[in-house]
């Protein structure tokens, strides 16, 4: 019975109601789609070193697992101590650099042939590799997003470079030079930033590693097994206290509409409340009919939430095929979690109103 | 026979800023089970707070009040609470129905918080005699005045209270529904033996009752005893 009054009274005015869900929706989908693109773009980047097919990346001392906060390059001559090692079947030495034309890009500075000995090569969706100093390849992904071609142009760091060809993304960056080409650009003769390592055995990653540490103390040996599990927030400076505020931000819209929306239903059923009273409504009685109408509410502003943010990830991926989203199901239970609890918290005072008022007040209420 | 209401010098207190305005003044009044009494006094006399005393919706300020052997002025709120949803009918000038249910629900919404669940056989008998079974499925805006005040009056009585408070339950009909009403209270009493205090400004509404009591500023004046 109390059901049917909830699901009566919250039809009883559409248009606040529709309001109030479209307003919880938004919460949700703002928090879905913050931290998914947070999330994502972490996984995303953590996805695409991963899937340099890499056992063991070397970095300078002191680098930050996100690339683009890397330290001062490292001697490309590196590349042979470490290949001399036991168990290192290939070394490719990488150079990065931060483009700023068109957005932020990490441009990959590359030995097509140990790059290839490390990776298993490129899959060319189009034209060919790295063959003279100003060709340039691109992943799919950037080819997709800024409307490039096999044979176009694309100016990097002030430099005109012919597009050679377009590779299946998932090589660590979108965008990559010959090695020599970008040390010159960016004034770092023969250094590069990183070293990606194959080992001759799936098991030995382990003993190279210690080996590697062995031949360059202080330096950064990562097993890239475990580096995805590396890509948090909290590793970001500043990144994790955005998302934080962007969810506060999102759960006070949600708090305040429902505050507002269940402090106007109280008002306008004064006489409503007086009636239950007269009936021998006690004050839980009254709360669960309120609470029934903010969990509807909620429940439908959740769905209406994920439609939204599904909505929101279709939109950003199609205008920005290079972005990730990531919505996972914990993330969908939390803001739906978040979403309940504003809901509660912005429908208590307005109940505490109702269950204080004098029935006698109320009946008489115009 | 002990009465089903009891009222010792009973007296309510408003507090209207720094004024203290007494609305009943040392009521004394004695109702039996079975009666059908009505209340009769100018606007302002006290009526109503004298029905919302005694129905427990507001506590007296002193004095005693006895329903059915439950002493109101020594309850909580909650107490109080408790024994209108058991013991209690108000039907009300406004009809006070709950707009967005349709007559069932406003019915079995009694029912839903006396607490016992829906009783199918009492919910078909009372809306059986109150000539409401074609109108079950209709919302207050869709039905007449003398329509919504029978639903109220289903509502008042599903639970069997002890007593039915009806406060002006004539004041918004017109001559032909007011009857309609009247006739349908009248029958509640003889048939069911139901306990009802009615008030009214009206001579003609309180003669439908076995006792007429007359109030004046907070007052009982005058009226036949109980016995």
């Amino acid at each position: 019975m109390i059901g049917r009054l909830v699901w009566h009274n919250t039809l009883h005015r559409p248009l606040r109601t529709i309001l109030s869900v479209i307003a919880v929706g938004v919460e949700v989908a703002l928090i879905l789609l913050v931290v998914g693109l947070t999330h994502g773009m972490l996984h995303e980047v953590g996805k695409r070193i991963e899937g340099v097919g890499a056992d063991i990346m070397v970095q300078p001392p002191s680098s930050s697992v996100f690339l683009a906060f890397s330290g001062a390059p490292m001697p490309q001559s590196l590349a042979g101590r470490l290949s001399k090692l036991p168990n290192v079947a290939a070394v490719a030495p990488v150079l990065l650099q931060m483009s700023s034309s068109g957005g932020l890009d990490i441009v990959y500075g590359i030995d097509p042939a140990s790059f290839r000995a490390v990776s298993d090569g490129f899959v060319y969706l189009q034209g060919h590799g790295l063959e003279k100093p100003d060709d340039v390849l691109v992943d799919d992904l950037y080819a997709h997003s800024k409307h490039i071609r096999v044979g176009d142009t694309l100016q990097l760091f002030g430099h005109d470079f012919h597009v050679a060809g377009v590779v299946e993304h998932g090589k660590g960056a979108r965008v990559f030079l010959p090695l020599q080409t970008l040390q010159q650009i960016s004034g770092s003769p023969n250094e590069a930033s990183l070293f990606f390592i194959k080992c001759t055995g799936r098991g030995l990653t382990g003993v190279v590693a210690k080996e590697i540490r062995n031949l360059l103390p202080g330096y950064e040996v990562r097993p890239l097994q475990d580096y995805l599990s590396l890509m948090t927030p909290t590793r970001v400076p500043g990144l994790n206290t955005f998302v934080h505020s962007m969810i506060t931000l999102a759960a006070a819209i949600g708090f305040l509409v429902i505050f507002l929306s269940m402090y106007m239903t109280i008002i306008e059923r004064t006489r409503e409340i007086g009636v239950l009273k007269s009936l021998g409504a006690s004050n839980i009685y009254i709360v669960q009919a309120l609470m029934g109408e903010t969990m509807l509410v909620c429940g439908a502003g959740i769905v209406a939430g994920l439609l939204l943010g599904y909505g929101g990830r279709l939109l950003i991926l199609g205008f920005f095929p290079t972005l990730s989203v990531l919505i996972s199901p914990g993330w969908i239970l939390r803001a739906a979690a978040m979403a309940i609890a504003a809901g509660m918290a912005g429908t208590s005072y307005p109940a505490w109103l109702a269950v204080r008022k004098d029935p006698v007040e109320a009946l008489a209420y115009e | 026979m002990d009465p089903i209401v009891k009222a010792e010098e009973l007296w309510k207190v408003y507090r209207l800023g720094k004024v203290d305005v007494p609305a009943l003044r040392g009521v004394q009044m004695d109702i039996l089970p079975g009666e059908f009494v009505t209340i009769m006094g100018p606007s302002g006399c006290g009526k109503s707070t004298l029905l919302y005393v005694v129905g427990g919706l507001t506590s007296p300020s002193r004095g005693r009040v006895l329903l059915d052997g439950n002493d109101l002025a020594k309850m909580s709120d909650a107490d109080r609470t408790l024994l209108r949803r058991n013991k209690v009918g108000f039907v009300f000038q406004r009809f006070n129905l709950l707009p967005t249910l349709d007559a069932r629900g406003n019915i079995a919404i009694a029912q839903h918080i006396h607490g016992n669940g829906f009783d199918p056989h009492r919910f078909d008998l009372v809306t059986r005699m109150l000539g409401l079974r074609e109108r079950l499925d209709h919302r207050p805006a869709e039905m007449s005045g003398g329509e919504q005040q029978r639903v109220a009056i289903a509502r008042a009585i599903i639970n069997e209270p002890k007593i039915l408070l009806a406060d002006e339950p004539t004041g918004n009909l017109d001559t032909k529904n007011s009857e309609s009403v009247l006739k349908m209270l009248t029958q509640l009493n003889q048939q069911l033996g139901q306990t009802i205090i009615l008030i009214t400004h009206n001579p003609e509404v309180a003669a439908y009752a076995h006792r007429v009591l007359h109030m004046r500023d907070g007052q009982i004046v005058d009226g036949i005893p109980a016995d």
